[in-house]
């Protein structure tokens, strides 16, 4: 027995020591290299360009002279002996939104002389850290990667600092903001002043199994035995729903020999689940137009009174659909994250899923998809009945209303008003947001920055060029849907207004668990749009009703 | 007071300044905010009982009360009969007794952030573990009656070893003159571990008791890692509640008014134990 107690005792030491060591690996292993110098994190070109090189990855990235800026040049460490601490999410060096950071972080210290800490959180806790150690005056972050949502707690507190000046400031590494779509722009921006770098651009598009729908064999046999043609190209959400009714339960993708599945999506509570009903709900409730009021262009509150305006017939419509449409999913999806529905997607055990631009670029990934070169993508289906908040009636329209959006978070860097470095802050964050370098972020599904400005889009969308999407491994063919689906989707003609005001968690947070209890079967969808208008009444009420209103109008561009 | 008592003083010091800046002063300032709206960036505005109102009117939180008691009753209930079942058997010769005593405890030492993650994998309704073993389907984490069970499952696996261990030391500390004393009335087994084992264990019980229902109270790395709270509000317990409201929401003060509430019903259990406690001893 004391032998037995020895060897465990050892073990458990072993295996201590083993997760200290591995704690400081890859500093350890970055800093070692780069000293012995078999690692270079920069390569100066005779013409004042740069290449930086990626940790670990030692992949290339050519910047010009002037994407550079004039701040950074052979020899100069402008900023030597400065150290910054940036938040973000808590992916982890080769994750979605922190793994860039990682990737480039020696080549931005060996530019600057600064050193940066990376502090990851989970989502649940991003916010709340930041705004804790803001309020409680500690300064402990110089920046924050923030969720678009995250905004409003920002900013009105004067929590963070806007940065048009050194946007114009030739010095820093060059961006350019009209690369983004006004969609994204509105996202990046408070009133018109720039807060965000080009970074993520989030917005759900419609992915399907191409070589199934495509398949005229399978048309056939949908026609043979539901006797109507397959509406594919689907162009609304009733389309979807009668294509993965017909899909669900049978065994179409050969991969296993368990039946698959017509839809994926995630509903775990407390995570993202709600985005889904936002994006399928949009065509049911916004209106296009050039003007903006209760009825038009808007979703969330009436911009007279404040008034919730999420248990309206278009909403309540629409969670009936999503519900519907769950149907044809795995069970198990009201307890599935995001990852765990991607997944299932990526194995071939769905024929829908409509999600982020992280699922296209994941599906390259051979690892870990069986569907590269069978994606389909568009944006995301609309509606022939759209609920007029106005009228406080149904329209029956005579080509879907389809509604592009940016639901998601569209992480990007924002400054802390309390950092004594902010410029060194926005020399990271800008070069991040240089062509070659977003680009490169944008050609890789990992790294979590999906597509939306003109330099990832394909001529003559964009200014994007093929070769770095296929040398990234991109399916030429997958990629063109992809990249068309993104570009219909950011540049729309109506575009889902988004919630950033103070509180817009919270808000978020209450629908959310309704659904997830609608998607289990114990609320009724009208129930569950209900209750959530009276939460969002108390939640109003206690932040202010006035402060709430002045804000919401001011972020949907509501004017008497 | 003489120099000696003066010493004494300066060495139980440390003590008091940790219990009053530690336990005091955060219990104290807890009160004081519940009675406050504290507003980001602004003021704080003095609301007296509105927030103790609010709870009494909130159906989640009432919702998150009857979570927390299933939780708490279910879960300790089968801690104490398990712990108590194993202790039995392991005061028994049995081969490899000693290795299985160090793996039964095991589970003990483990973060239960980290169990919880851990069974998420382990429940994975689509071919996990459980159910890849048994052959079945069942709903583990996506319907609400069944990731209430499977929350009390990790909670069970994880402190059964507690209530286990305790026994166990408690039955060493049985006298065997007893249980001869008793041999001469019955020989049945059952019969001596329900008029001498288990009356001997009293004071043991409810100590394991009152330890476990304070602990069960304040549960929340394991529903919070493996089902955040879900489906729906299903595993939603009254400290995660709070948490969210207070940490995510920023309204510290009804978060404070909620954990209050929590601190005065567990402190009634505890004040009602020791009290069961003090008779057995009497």
């Amino acid at each position: 027995m004391r032998r037995f107690t020895a060897q465990m005792t050892l073990a458990a030491l072993v295996a201590a020591a083993a997760l200290l060591t591995g704690c400081g690996q890859e500093g350890e292993d970055r800093g070692a290299a780069a000293a012995r110098g078999e690692y270079k994190f920069l390569e100066w070109r005779d013409e004042g360009g740069v290449d930086l090189i990626t940790f670990e990855d030692k992949e290339v990235i050519r910047l010009t002279k002037e994407q550079l800026g004039t701040l950074f040049g052979k020899g100069k460490a402008p900023f030597a002996g400065k150290r910054i601490a940036v938040s973000v999410l808590n992916s982890g060096p080769k994750g979605g939104i922190s793994g860039p950071l990682y990737r480039l972080r020696p080549a931005w210290e060996e530019l600057t002389g600064a050193k940066l800490d990376i502090v990851e959180s989970p989502i649940a806790e991003l916010l709340n850290k930041t705004i804790t150690d803001l309020r409680l005056g500690g300064g402990q972050f110089d920046g924050f990667i923030q969720a678009a949502w995250f905004m409003g707690e920002y900013v009105t507190p004067e929590f963070i600092v806007p940065i048009d000046d050194y946007i114009k400031d030739k010095r820093f590494p060059q961006w350019d903001p009209a690369w983004m779509p006004p969609a994204l722009q509105a996202l990046y921006t408070w009133e018109g002043k720039w807060y965000g770098t080009l970074n993520d651009s989030d917005g759900q598009v419609l992915y399907w199994r191409n070589d199934i729908l495509a398949d005229p064999e399978w048309r056939k046999r949908f026609k043979a035995d539901t006797g109507k043609d397959m509406p594919f190209p689907v162009k609304t959400w009733q389309d979807v729903i009668e294509i993965a009714k017909y899909f669900h339960g049978k065994n179409w993708d050969a991969g296993d020999a368990e039946p698959d599945t017509g839809i994926v999506m995630h509903f775990r509570v407390n995570e993202q689940g709600m985005f889904h009903f936002m994006s399928l709900s949009a065509p049911f409730v916004v209106l296009g137009g050039d003007k903006v009021d209760r009825g038009t262009n808007n979703y969330w509150f009436d911009p007279e009174t404040m008034e919730p305006l999420i248990n309206q017939p278009g909403h309540v419509r629409a969670l009936e659909v999503l519900y519907e449409l769950s149907q044809y999913g795995p069970k198990a999806q009201s307890a599935w994250d995001l990852g765990t529905a991607w997944d299932w997607f990526l194995r071939g055990k769905s024929i829908f899923v409509f999600s982020w631009g992280d699922v296209g670029a994941l599906a390259q990934d051979e690892t870990r998809s069986r569907i590269k070169g069978k994606l389909g993508a568009a944006i995301l289906p609309g509606s022939y009945e759209v609920y007029d908040m106005n009228k406080r009636d149904w329209l029956t329209l005579k080509e879907p209303n389809v509604v592009g959006n940016t639901v998601g978070g569209s992480w990007h860097g924002v400054i802390s008003a309390k950092s004594r470095n902010p410029e060194l802050v926005y020399s990271l964050y800008a070069l991040m947001a240089t062509e070659p370098v977003s680009r490169w972020n944008a050609n890789r599904g990992w790294t979590g920055v999906d597509p939306g400005a003109s330099i990832h889009f394909l001529p003559p969308d964009g200014t994007a060029n093929l070769g770095g999407y296929i040398d990234a491994g991109w399916d030429e063919r997958d990629l063109r849907a992809y990249l068309k689906a993104y570009h219909d989707n950011f540049f729309a003609k109506t575009m889902m207004p988004y919630l950033r005001i103070n509180g817009t968690e919270e808000y978020w947070r209450a629908l959310d668990q309704n659904l997830s209890e609608v998607m289990i079967g114990r609320l009724k969808p009208q129930e569950a749009l209900d209750r959530t208008a009276r939460e969002w009444e108390a939640i109003t009420d206690r932040r202010g009703r006035g402060d709430q209103l002045r804000q919401y109008q001011r972020s949907i561009g509501y004017r008497k | 007071m003489h120099r000696e008592g003066r010493i004494k003083l300066l060495f139980i010091l440390p003590a008091v300044a940790w219990v009053l800046c530690f336990t005091v002063f955060p219990l104290v300032y807890g009160v004081r905010l519940s009675l406050y709206n504290v507003k980001v960036g602004a003021a704080d505005e003095f609301v007296g009982l509105a927030n103790y109102r609010h709870f009494l009117e909130d159906a989640r939180a009432w919702a998150s009360l009857a979570v927390t008691l299933v939780f708490v009753g279910c879960g300790v209930a089968a801690q104490l009969v398990l712990g108590l079942a194993l202790a039995v058997l392991f005061t028994r010769a049995m081969p490899l007794r000693g290795v299985m005593r160090t793996l039964l405890t095991a589970p003990l030492f483990a973060t239960p952030i980290a169990v919880g993650f851990l069974f998420v994998t382990v429940f994975y309704e689509e071919g996990g573990l459980v159910n890849g073993l048994l052959g079945l389907k069942v709903p583990w984490l996506s319907h609400p009656t069944w990731a209430v069970v499977s929350v009390i499952i990790v909670d069970v696996w994880q402190w059964t070893p507690f209530c286990f261990l305790i026994f166990l030391a408690a039955l060493g500390g049985i006298p065997e003159d007893c249980y001869e004393a008793a041999r001469l009335e019955t020989k049945s087994g059952w019969a001596l571990f329900r008029h001498v084992t288990l009356p001997m264990l009293q004071p043991t019980v409810v100590l394991v008791l009152l330890l476990r229902i304070t602990e069960a109270f304040k549960v929340f790395d394991i529903p919070f890692t493996l089902t955040t709270g879900g489906p729906g509000t299903a595993t939603q317990v009254l400290t995660m509640y709070a948490y969210r409201t207070g940490m995510r929401f920023f309204n510290f003060g009804y978060a404070s008014a909620i954990s209050v509430v929590v601190f005065l019903m567990v402190t009634g259990i505890i004040l009602v134990l020791f009290r069961r406690i003090r008779q057995v001893y009497q």
